[in-house]
């Protein structure tokens, strides 16, 4: 097993690393987005001594950045909650913006890329109209493909990014595509719906602790090449963990709803998962009910080797030419589309110019 | 060796190169790229070992057919290729700008500076300024009259100490300027010449072994110097308020917003402990021997170099 996944598990095993283990560990904890986690659980454990100074150099300048992006994702979100608040129109935070505003676990180091954020269905147009209005934009990189494909298919509109902040909003109406397998009942989500507050007088809902636990299942396993991939197997295994602490029968209640929602097969993969590569600590009746809602035995035993292969690479390879991230990137689409849907929708992207690697932007030398 | 490289081709070498706070692996097959790499910072390979690295980069040549008529070179980190294929005889600046980039993304445990610096005795002269305002050119100029190279790109400092980390690097220099320093010194050491990079023409100022093996030594932070070069001007140094200092340094700092307060703190400090200028130069000779005189007057500095 990598020594990323190692140190995750258990830290103390870092106690008694070379250089050329902290070597072999930078780079994925630097790719995964984890260098804050690491740094957390590094003072956790009281190792902060047993790691070379330059390593935990590198550590607090990521941490120092996160602070600074999840500042930005804060004053964003009231931003939009002020406007929502003004069309009368309810706003549910999702994901690392969610954790933020509720102050939950992973906000300590958590990176976030864009702000996810839930509207009812019949507000999503008003939604949209009234953020096009205060200054976002619909990205430039989406052709009238990919705005069919997330106004027909999707559960989300396409991507909104402010002209001047260019930070990205992603509307969505519900935690899984429409057309995809699993069909989850959005105003179930609203009734469960929390109310937080921060200090700075932003009210914001966020998801119901088992529901928040589920998205990020669904999310992780169904998505391209498990985009979020580790991290949020991370946030999964400590949101989990910390829900359990806190929250008496956490663990039937999260059954309870799975059930409702109809995501026992994500949540099963993602309880898994977070169980064989980061040891998970949870009953094993929960892990048993869980269980019950395996794929049949080969196609149980590919899933976990593929997932492994993805989550918990060796070495880091370029990463699209992966046999096994092409195998989950089919495979995403599979259980978010019915066949001739997908077809057409891999023909295309077959057929489209790749995007171009960064542009050369002006930087120092 | 490690667990994080693509298998290497056979004829791949390393090194392992501190830069100041930074030690980094440097990976590849091109042995031109290697005797260029070696002519800059021979003085900064490590031989010892093993050891934490904070960047393990690696330049390969791009595979296929087209190597045959006009190779490439790739940067690597991480398995990821973070940038487009460049021409495979500008793999020593592709390499110089790929590791900048690197810390620039990631060094935030550090203010960063947008500016050249250098020591005189055990005082640092910070000279910010944005492309074409001289920067380089000065802080090179400087080097070759004796003064220390920290850096001519990025002035490193600890927020809680401001003290001026060395991170002595080749000076890129860039059109104009190469032909200026070759005139200011005939033995300039200047590398190759790349006619075509993103940046134009380039030629990199070798840093003296001095600087490179002084760059574990900080150093105080004195003099603040805003140059700004402007043709056929006089050289005039004249002394800038603390409030304007304090927002021209702001502006130059790579990751002021980012780090917030502590910027903010920092940079209020280095203005408040440093004599702050405005500098307007064109005569490279007058400017360096003015800037020279700072350091003269200044009883307080020991081993100012004549």
């Amino acid at each position: 097993m990598n020594l990323l996944i190692r140190f995750l598990r258990e830290p103390q095993v870092a106690a008694d690393w070379g250089a050329e283990q902290w070597n072999a560990f930078l780079p994925l904890a630097r790719s995964a987005g984890l260098l804050g986690r690491c740094l957390s659980l590094l003072e956790q454990h009281g190792l902060l001594d047993a790691a070379p100074q330059r390593l935990v150099d590198q550590l607090q300048g990521a941490v120092n950045q996160t602070r600074y992006v999840q500042g930005q994702a804060m004053r964003e979100l009231r931003a939009v909650a002020g406007i929502m608040a003004r069309e009368k129109v309810p706003l549910l935070a999702l994901k690392g913006v969610a954790y933020l505003a509720a102050g939950l676990p992973p906000s300590g180091w958590r990176n976030l890329g864009d702000i996810d954020l839930l509207v009812p269905e019949q507000d999503i147009d008003r939604a949209e109209h009234a953020l096009l209005a205060a200054g976002w934009m619909a990205s430039a990189e989406f052709d009238s493909y990919d705005q069919h494909y997330y106004r027909d298919w999707m559960h989300e509109i396409p991507p909104l990014v402010h002209r001047d902040r260019q930070t990205e909003v992603d509307l969505h109406h519900n935690l899984a595509p429409p057309v995809s397998r699993i069909r989850i009942d959005a105003a179930s989500l609203w009734e469960q719906a929390e109310t937080v507050s921060d200090a700075y007088g932003l009210t914001v809902q966020v998801l119901s602790p088992p529901d928040i636990l589920l998205h990020n299942a669904v999310h992780l396993f169904m998505n391209d090449e498990l985009r979020g991939g580790l991290r949020d197997v991370v946030d999964f295994r400590d949101l989990f963990e910390h829900f359990a602490r806190v929250t008496p029968d956490f663990e039937q209640r999260l059954l309870a709803r799975s059930r409702l929602l109809g995501c026992d097969r994500p949540l099963y993969y993602a309880v898994s998962t977070a169980h064989s590569l980061l040891w998970l600590t949870a009953s094993p009746e929960f892990l048993a009910a869980v269980d019950a809602h395996a794929p049949a035995g080969p196609k149980k035993n590919l899933m976990a080797w593929l997932f492994e292969q993805v989550l918990a690479p060796q070495r880091l390879s370029l990463r699209r030419s992966d046999l096994s991230n092409q195998l989950l990137f089919v495979r995403s689409h599979w259980v978010r589309m019915p066949p001739t849907m997908l077809l057409r929708h891999l023909l295309h992207k077959l057929f489209k110019p790749r995007k171009p690697p960064l542009p050369t932007e002006e930087l120092p030398g | 060796m490690d667990a994080t490289s693509v298998p290497a081709p056979l004829a791949e070498q390393h090194l392992i190169l501190d830069t100041g706070p930074f030690r980094v692996a440097v990976r590849s097959s091109d042995a031109a790229f290697f005797d260029t790499l070696s002519y800059f910072y021979r003085d900064c390979v490590r031989h010892d070992g093993p050891h934490f690295l904070d960047f393990d980069i690696r330049i390969r040549r791009v595979a296929g057919l087209r190597r045959l008529v006009r190779p490439q070179a790739l940067f690597e980190i991480d398995g990821l290729r973070p940038f487009e294929p460049q021409p495979a005889e500008n793999a020593f600046p592709s390499y110089e700008w790929g590791l900048n980039w690197c810390i620039a993304t990631s060094a935030h445990r550090y203010l960063m500076l947008h500016a050249g610096t250098v020591a005189l005795g055990g005082s640092g002269m910070i000279l910010p300024g944005h492309p074409g305002s001289g920067k380089s050119t000065l802080s090179a100029a400087l080097c070759l009259r004796g003064a220390r190279l920290l850096s001519d790109e990025f002035g490193l400092l600890r927020p809680e100490s401001v003290e001026l980390l060395p991170m002595p690097r080749g000076i890129p220099l860039k059109n104009a300027s190469i032909e200026a320093i070759q005139e200011f010194d005939s033995a300039a050491p200047l590398g190759p010449t790349y006619p075509k990079t993103r940046k134009g023409r380039v030629r990199h100022l070798r840093p003296d072994a001095q600087s490179l093996m002084q760059q574990q030594v900080p150093a105080v932070p004195r003099w603040l110097i805003f140059p700004k070069y402007r043709a056929g001007a006089v050289e005039s140094l004249r002394p800038l308020d603390e409030t304007d200092a304090f927002r021209q340094l702001a502006y130059n700092c790579f990751n002021y917003k980012l780090l917030g307060e502590t910027a903010f703190r920092a940079v209020g400090q280095l203005v408040r402990q440093m004599d702050c200028y405005s500098f307007t130069f064109s005569r490279l000779d007058r400017a360096v021997e003015q800037l020279m005189a700072l350091a003269a007057e200044n009883p307080a500095v020991a081993g100012v170099p004549q």
